[in-house]
């Protein structure tokens, strides 16, 4: 399990990009499982959309992605002092159903390959059991100083 | 063309979003046809999923171009009938 400390040891996103909460199950090279809690503090819900709050599927993707971030660090064991940037290569998600405030996104990623920089992941989030989102996202990471 | 390069090119074309004829068997992916790593990679999880095969990371530097992927993936679809033999 990771905490926040811990995660934001990892993801270099902050306020109000920072997409996950907790980190609940962590197997290095196989599995992570992430909590994002959705708040109706959230400022997206401003305007997405004015009476009625949903949350937006980007930021599901969003949430996903930086999980999976949390999958190849850990996997790749690559070390905490370097500073690292991530890329989004391709995204194919299906959305299910609407994420609502006060649910509570449950992000499970599997790797499908990976390698030193780049990986190819298995996602999908759920709410109270219930799969709201799934796809596959492709990701790589460089070093940058 | 045999089908394995028509199914092979195909579903190229479809993760680089180029059209199938633009895939001749020599053009090069990065050169040629703006493929980058992350492209690569899917190309090759795409072929192992599809033919249900293995293929190992070091093969990834060899698979250049059309011809080049279909002598890798044959040569693990090979290994994969004599293993079910």
């Amino acid at each position: 399990m990771l905490n926040i400390e811990e995660i934001q040891a990892i993801l270099p996103q902050r306020f109000p990009f920072l997409m996950i909460d907790r980190v609940i199950e962590l197997e290095p090279g196989k599995k992570v499982v992430a909590i994002k809690n959705v708040s109706i503090n959230e400022q997206f819900f401003n305007g997405h959309f004015p009476g009625s709050p949903v949350m937006p599927g980007v930021l599901i993707v969003e949430a996903m992605a930086q999980a999976s971030i949390v999958l190849f660090f850990a996997s790749k064991d690559l070390a905490k002092d370097k500073k690292m940037a991530y890329y989004l290569g391709s995204v194919k998600v299906r959305f299910l159903h609407p994420v609502l405030p006060g649910d509570q996104l449950k992000i499970t990623v599997e790797p499908l390959k990976m390698l030193s920089n780049i990986g190819i992941v298995n996602v999908s989030a759920e709410v109270a059991g219930k799969e709201v989102a799934k796809g596959e996202i492709s990701l790589s990471a460089k070093e940058i100083s | 063309m045999d089908n394995l390069e028509m199914e092979i090119k195909n579903l190229i074309a479809e993760i680089i979003e180029k059209d199938p004829n633009e895939i001749t068997l020599q053009a090069k992916f990065f050169e040629d046809l703006g493929v980058d790593s992350m492209m690569a990679l899917e190309i090759m999880a795409a072929i192992e999923k599809k033919y249900k095969i293995s293929i190992p990371e070091e093969k990834l530097a060899q698979m250049t171009t059309l011809a080049d992927t279909i002598t890798v993936a044959k040569e693990y679809l090979v290994n994969k009938e004599v293993t079910n033999a």
